[in-house]
C-alpha cells in the first residue's frame, strides 16, 4: 500500500511546477481586488458616502413631440402645443395622505382616488417616476398648485406636450384622436409582443383614424433623464463625475414623423360646411381621379382636442351612444345599400354585354309584374320609351328592372365586383368594411339558398343585399369618369422625418383598367362614355334629379339615390319621407364627378335620414367642387355653360323629345325604389 | 499497524480543518450579511430566505463530510456515469423544463427546482480529472490530446448556451479551459487558439450573442446609455460599495441596499451589502478568506496522492474561484453586469449544495493526501 502511494505521489509530482503561477494569481487577484475596493471605499469613500446619502434617482421622461399633419400644399392640420400637468414623485412624498388631500382639492377630484394612483404606479414603476395626476392645467390651478409645491414635496408641475387638432371637429374621424393607453390595450401590445413592447402606463397613443392607423410613424421615441438629486430632489452632481461612468444620463427623445396626406383644407372645411350648415348628418369623401383623397368628412362630429386634455365620461359616453355615430368614419365603415346610385354600374354592365345599345328604346310603365308580383317606379305613370342615357337621368326603376331581368346577378356581379363593389378600396386606414356584392355562388356558400330571379331585379336598383360604403362608390364612378381605371383611394402623400426631409413618398396607384382588352373584365370606353352622358344629364339635363345642384360654370355629372332604413308596408310607401320620425328616414345617396367630360375630382356623398339625395347629398357635391374650382381653377369661375349651344347632346335620342314633359321634380322620383 | 487503525486514529487529524475553518468563516459572513440583505425597510413577515439559506447550509456540510469520507477514487470511477447523466438532463431541460425570466434552465421537481448546468460544472471536473490523470503530457498537450478534453468541455457548453443560460456555459469553458491550462498545453497551440479568438470576437460579437448580452457589454463600457437598466445596477452598486468607507454603515444601516436602490441584493450583489455596511474592513476580510480558501485548496492538490485527486481539487477551486473573480469583479464595477452568484455568500440552495459538494470532494483528496 505505501508502494503505491509513493508511486502515485512521484506521479503526482508531474503538476509541483504548476503551483506557484497559481498562488501567483490568487494573489494577483486579491491585490487587484484590494486595490479597487481601497480606490472606492478610501479615496472616493468620503465623496461616495455623501452621495449615498443623498442618493436618489429622479427620472424625467422627454416626451417625443407626435409627428405633424400637413395637408397636400403644407397647411396644418394636426400640430402639437404646449401645456401644463400635475405630478406627484412618490418618493419625496412626505405625507401622501396629507397631499393628496390638498392635491385634491385643487384639482377637483377626490383625494382617495389621487393616493391610489400614486400607490399603484409606485408599485408598478417603482417610487422615482412620477405619477401624472391631471393634465392640461389651466391658469388657476397652475397658480395654487405652485404655492402647494412649496409646503408638500414630490408635487410637480411639468410641461407636456399637447396634441392639437386645429380644424376641430372637422375631419376628426380621419385624424382620429389620442389619449392614454389603456390598460387592456397595454396587456395587449405586451403580449402580442412578447413583453418586449416599450409602452408603459401613461404613454399617449393614436386611438383611432390616422393617429391610430399610423401611429407607430407619428409616435416618436420617448427619451428619459436620470439625475442623482439630493433629498428635496435638487440636481446633485459629484465633483468628479467620470468615477461612476454615469451620474446624469440623458436620453434625448426622438420626434415622430410628420405626414402629408392628399387632403386639401380648402375642400375639406367645404365639405364639411356644407354639412355642418345644412345640418346634414354622414359621411362624404371627395377624391382626384388619381385616387389622392381631397376632403374626408363626418357629421356630427366631435372634438378631439378633448381627447388630448382628457375626456370626462360622460362625454366619453355621450359620444358612444350618440345615434348618429360621430367616432364612425362613415366613409368606410358603414355600409349601405346605394339605391339609385347603382344604376349607372348596371347601365354599364347591360351596354357591355351588348344587352342594349345606347339607342335601344325601353318601355317604362309605372309597373312591372315579375313572378307574379309587381315591381314600382317612382313615377306611378311610368316614363314611357327610354334610351338608357334618359334611364340614368330620370332615375327609372323599370328600366333598370329589365335590365336585371335580363343580366341576372352573374353577370351584374362581373362588373360590378371589376369596378370594385363589395371589395375593400385598400386605403391606408383602419376599419374599412367590404360592403357585398352578391352572386348566385355567394348566396349558396354563405345562406344556403339558391338565387331568385326576383332578386335580379333588386339587385339592379342597389337594394337587397348591394351594400356599399361612400369610398367604394366613388372608386366605381371613378372607373366610369376616367372610362376605365380602378385606383386604389389613397390619404398619406408623404412620410417625413422631424427635420422635413422626405422618408417616403407615395404614389397613386391604378389597379386596373377595364378599358384594356386582356383583363378578366373588358369595357369599351364607348359604354363609359354613353354612361357619362347619363350622369351628365342628371345634373344638367331638362329632367335630371339633381339638376337643383347645378353650377354655371362647370358640369358636374352624377347620381342620386335614397337607402332605405327600414320597410315600409304598402300604404306607408307614399307617405312623405319628411313626415316620418327620423330615425326612419331614407339615406340620401349622391355619387358623381366633375368636370363631367374630363373628370379631375370624383365624390361619394351619404347624407343620413335626408330622405333625398338631391337635397341631402347633391348640394355638399356641388360645394366641393365649387371650391375645389376656386382653389384649382379660377378662371373657370367667370363661365357659363349653360349659354352654350352644346345643351342637347347628340347622345340623346329622338325620344327624349317625343316624351311628354313632366315635372322633374325629384322629392317624388325616389321615394319607392325598391320593394 | 493496520490501516484501520491508521485512519481510526487519524480520523479527525485528517481533515484539513484550516480549510473546513476558512470555509466556516465564510460561511458566516455570508449569514450575518444575508440576514441584513433579507431584512429591508420594505420587508415584512418573517424571513422565509434566511431561514431557507440556514437549511441549505446545514444540508450543504452534511454532504461535505459524506463526500469527504468518500473515496473520491470510486467517484472518478463513476465519473462518465455522472457525466452523461448530467448531460441528459441538461437535455432534457430544453424539452420539459421549466421557463423562468426568459431561459429554459430548471427541471421542476415539485418540491424543489434542479438546475443540470449547475452540477454540471462538478461532473465536467469529474470526467476530466478521470481521462486527463491517466496520461502524461510531459512536453504539454498537443491538438490530438487536445481534442478529448475539447469535446468533454463543448457538448455541455452548446447545450447550456442554448438554454440560453451564458453565464453557466462561460463557467463552464472557463473551468474546462484552466484545467487544460493547468495540464499544459503546446505553446504553439495557445498561441494560434488567441489569435482565432481574437479573429472571432466579431463574429461572435454579431451572431452568438444575445441583444441584452450585447447592451451589457456595451453598458459596461459607457454606463450613461442605459441609465434604467444594467447601467443604474452597476452604478448604484459601485454607490454602495464606496460609500462603506473604512468601516461601513454598520450592521444593516446601509441605505443603498435598505433603501432598495440595489437590485437582486441578496443574490448576484451580496456583496456590495457587505462592502457598504462592513466597508473596506468587512470587504477585505472576505476577500481574504476567499484568497486563503483558494490557497488552501491549491495546496491541497498539491500533496494529492495521485493525479486524478490533483485535477480534481484543481479543478474545484477553479470554478469557485471564477464565480467570485466575475462576481466581486462585477459588483466593484471591474466587470460587466453577469448573473452569477457568490459562492458561500449569495442566497440560493442549488448553489449552496453544489459548492458544498464541491468542497467536500476537494476535502476528501485531503483526507487521502500525504502526511509528510
Amino acid at each position: 500500500m505505501a508502494t503505491n502511494y509513493l508511486a502515485n505521489a512521484e506521479e503526482a509530482k508531474e503538476y509541483q511546477s504548476r503551483y506557484r503561477w497559481i498562488y501567483g494569481f490568487i494573489i494577483f487577484t486579491f491585490t487587484v481586488f484590494t486595490l479597487r475596493l481601497w480606490f472606492l471605499q478610501i479615496l472616493n469613500g468620503a465623496e461616495l458616502r455623501q452621495f449615498s446619502e443623498q442618493n436618489s434617482i429622479k427620472e424625467t421622461k422627454i416626451l417625443a413631440p407626435r409627428g405633424i399633419i400637413y395637408d397636400r400644399n403644407g397647411e396644418i392640420l394636426v400640430e402639437n402645443l404646449p401645456g401644463f400637468e400635475a405630478t406627484i414623485s412618490p418618493q419625496y412624498v412626505s405625507d401622501l395622505e396629507k397631499t393628496a388631500e390638498a392635491v385634491g382639492e385643487v384639482l377637483k377630484m377626490p383625494g382617495a382616488k389621487v393616493m391610489t394612483e400614486v400607490k399603484r404606479s409606485r408599485i408598478a414603476n417603482g417610487p422615482f417616476r412620477p405619477v401624472r395626476i391631471k393634465e392640461n392645467l389651466n391658469h388657476e390651478e397652475i397658480f395654487r398648485l405652485e404655492l402647494l409645491k412649496l409646503e408638500y414635496s414630490g408635487l410637480d408641475i411639468k410641461e407636456a406636450v399637447l396634441r392639437s387638432y386645429p380644424l376641430q371637429g372637422n375631419g376628426a374621424q380621419l385624424f382620429g384622436y389620442v389619449s392614454e393607453i389603456s390598460k387592456r390595450q397595454l396587456e395587449i401590445i405586451t403580449k402580442k409582443t412578447g413583453g418586449k413592447s416599450t409602452f408603459q402606463q401613461g404613454d399617449i397613443i393614436g386611438k383611432s383614424g390616422l393617429e391610430e392607423f399610423m401611429d407607430r410613424i407619428l409616435r416618436g421615441k420617448d427619451g428619459i433623464s436620470v439625475m442623482q438629486v439630493d433629498a428635496r430632489g435638487r440636481e446633485a452632481t459629484p465633483d468628479n463625475p467620470d468615477l461612476l461612468g454615469m451620474v446624469n444620463g440623458i436620453q434625448d427623445a426622438e420626434p415622430g414623423n410628420n405626414l402629408i396626406l392628399t387632403i386639401d383644407k380648402d375642400v375639406q372645411e367645404a365639405a364639411y360646411r356644407a354639412f355642418v350648415d345644412g345640418g346634414r348628418i354622414g359621411g362624404a369623401v371627395a377624391m382626384k381621379t388619381n385616387g389622392e383623397i381631397l376632403a374626408w368628412v363626418n357629421a356630427p362630429s366631435f372634438d378631439p382636442n378633448e381627447f388630448s386634455r382628457g375626456i370626462g365620461s360622460t362625454m366619453w359616453s355621450k359620444l358612444v351612444n350618440d345615434p348618429d355615430k360621430p367616432l364612425r368614419n362613415k366613409a368606410i365603415q358603414d355600409h349601405n345599400s346605394p339605391g339609385s346610385t347603382f344604376k349607372p354600374l348596371i347601365a354599364v354592365a347591360a351596354l357591355s354585354e351588348k344587352l342594349i345599345t345606347p339607342n335601344t328604346l325601353v318601355a317604362c310603365p309605372g309597373v312591372i309584374r315579375f313572378g307574379g308580383r309587381p315591381y314600382h317606379d317612382h313615377l306611378k305613370g311610368g316614363h314611357g320609351n327610354l334610351v338608357v342615357t334618359q334611364a340614368i337621368e330620370r332615375s327609372s326603376n323599370v328600366f333598370f328592372y329589365k335590365m336585371g331581368i335580363g343580366l341576372g346577378v352573374d353577370k351584374m356581379f362581373k362588373y360590378c365586383d371589376a369596378m370594385g363593389i363589395g371589395r375593400k378600396t385598400g386605403i391606408d386606414m383602419g376599419g374599412e368594411v367590404s360592403g357585398l356584392m352578391p352572386s348566385a355562388r355567394w348566396k349558396k356558400d354563405n345562406l344556403g339558398e339558391e338565387w331568385q330571379p326576383g332578386e335580379n331585379l333588386s339587385v339592379a336598383i342597389g337594394q337587397g343585399f348591394v351594400l356599399t360604403t361612400p369610398l367604394q362608390m366613388a372608386v366605381a364612378y371613378n372607373v366610369i369618369g376616367t372610362e376605365g381605371l380602378v385606383v386604389r383611394p389613397m390619404l398619406v402623400k408623404k412620410i417625413l422625418n422631424s427635420a422635413n426631409k422626405i422618408e417616403k413618398e407615395f404614389t397613386p396607384q391604378v389597379l386596373r383598367d377595364l378599358s384594356q382588352p386582356g383583363g378578366d373584365v373588358f369595357v369599351d370606353k364607348k359604354v363609359f362614355q354613353t354612361v357619362k352622358e347619363g350622369l351628365r344629364l342628371v345634373i344638367n339635363g331638362e329632367r335630371g334629379t339633381a339638376r337643383g345642384s347645378r353650377l354655371p360654370f362647370i358640369e358636374i355629372a352624377g347620381k342620386t339615390g335614397t337607402s332605405q332604413v327600414m320597410n315600409f308596408s304598402a300604404d306607408q310607401i307614399y307617405s312623405t319621407c319628411e313626415a316620418r320620425p327620423k330615425k326612419q328616414r331614407h339615406h340620401g345617396w349622391f355619387i358623381g364627378y366633375a368636370p363631367a367630360d374630363k373628370p379631375e375630382i370624383v365624390f361619394g356623398i351619404l347624407a343620413e335620414h335626408s330622405c333625398h339625395g338631391s337635397s341631402g347629398a347633391a348640394p355638399v357635391a356641388r360645394e366641393i367642387v365649387r371650391s375645389y374650382i376656386a382653389k384649382y381653377h379660377p378662371e373657370w369661375l367667370d363661365r357659363d355653360l349653360r349659354k352654350k349651344p352644346g345643351e342637347v347632346r347628340k347622345l340623346s335620342s329622338p325620344a327624349a323629345a317625343l316624351a311628354a314633359p313632366r315635372p322633374a321634380v325629384d322629392t317624388v322620383g325616389e321615394r319607392i325604389e325598391g320593394e | 499497524m493496520s490501516a484501520m487503525h491508521l485512519e481510526g486514529r487519524t480520523f479527525f487529524k485528517r481533515i484539513d480543518w484550516n480549510y473546513a475553518f476558512a470555509i466556516m468563516a465564510l460561511n458566516l459572513i455570508g449569514l450575518i450579511n444575508l440576514y441584513s440583505a433579507t431584512h429591508g425597510a420594505a420587508t415584512s413577515g418573517t424571513n422565509r430566505l434566511f431561514v431557507a439559506q440556514i437549511f441549505w447550509l446545514l444540508g450543504g456540510w452534511v454532504f461535505f463530510f459524506l463526500v469527504t469520507f468518500f473515496d473520491y477514487q470510486i467517484i472518478l470511477r463513476l465519473a462518465w456515469v455522472i457525466y452523461g447523466l448530467n448531460l441528459l438532463a441538461l437535455v432534457a431541460v430544453m424539452f420539459v423544463g421549466k421557463v423562468a425570466l426568459g431561459a429554459q434552465r430548471w427541471l421542476d421537481f415539485g418540491f424543489f427546482s434542479y438546475q443540470p448546468s449547475e452540477t454540471m460544472k462538478i461532473a465536467l471536473v469529474l470526467v476530466l480529472a478521470r481521462v486527463m490523470s491517466q496520461v502524461s503530457y510531459t512536453n504539454g498537450m498537443g491538438i490530438k490530446q487536445l481534442l478529448m478534453p475539447l469535446t468533454i468541455v463543448f457538448v455541455p457548453f452548446l447545450v447550456t448556451a442554448e438554454q440560453p443560460d451564458l453565464g453557466s456555459a462561460m463557467m463552464l469553458l472557463a473551468t474546462g479551459g484552466t484545467i487544460c491550462l493547468f495540464i499544459g498545453i503546446r505553446r504553439r497551440i495557445l498561441v494560434t487558439a488567441a489569435m482565432i479568438v481574437l479573429l472571432t470576437l466579431p463574429v461572435a460579437w454579431k451572431f452568438l450573442l444575445h441583444d441584452y448580452q450585447r447592451d451589457r457589454v456595451l453598458t459596461f463600457i459607457s454606463p450613461g446609455r442605459d441609465p434604467r437598466g444594467a447601467g443604474y445596477n452597476s452604478i448604484q452598486s459601485k454607490i454602495a460599495v464606496g460609500s462603506g468607507r473604512i468601516y461601513g454603515k454598520g450592521f444593516r444601516k446601509g441605505t443603498q441596499s435598505q433603501l432598495e436602490f440595489l437590485p437582486e441584493r441578496h443574490t448576484d450583489f451580496i456583496y456590495s451589502v457587505l462592502s457598504e455596511e462592513h466597508g473596506f474592513l468587512g470587504s477585505l476580510i472576505t476577500i481574504g478568506l476567499f484568497a486563503i480558501l483558494f490557497s488552501l485548496g491549491t495546496r491541497i492538490a498539491s500533496q494529492a496522492r495521485d493525479k486524478a485527486g490533483a485535477i480534481l481539487a484543481f479543478g474545484i477551486m477553479g470554478i469557485l474561484f471564477w464565480h467570485m473573480f466575475i462576481n466581486i469583479g462585477m459588483v466593484i464595477g471591474l466587470l460587466p453586469i453577469v448573473g452569477i452568484p457568490l459562492p458561500l455568500l449569495s442566497y440560493g440552495g442549488s448553489s449552496m449544495l453544489t459548492t458544498m459538494v464541491g468542497l467536500g470532494l476537494v476535502s476528501s483528496v485531503a483526507y487521502r493526501r500525504f502526511l509528510f
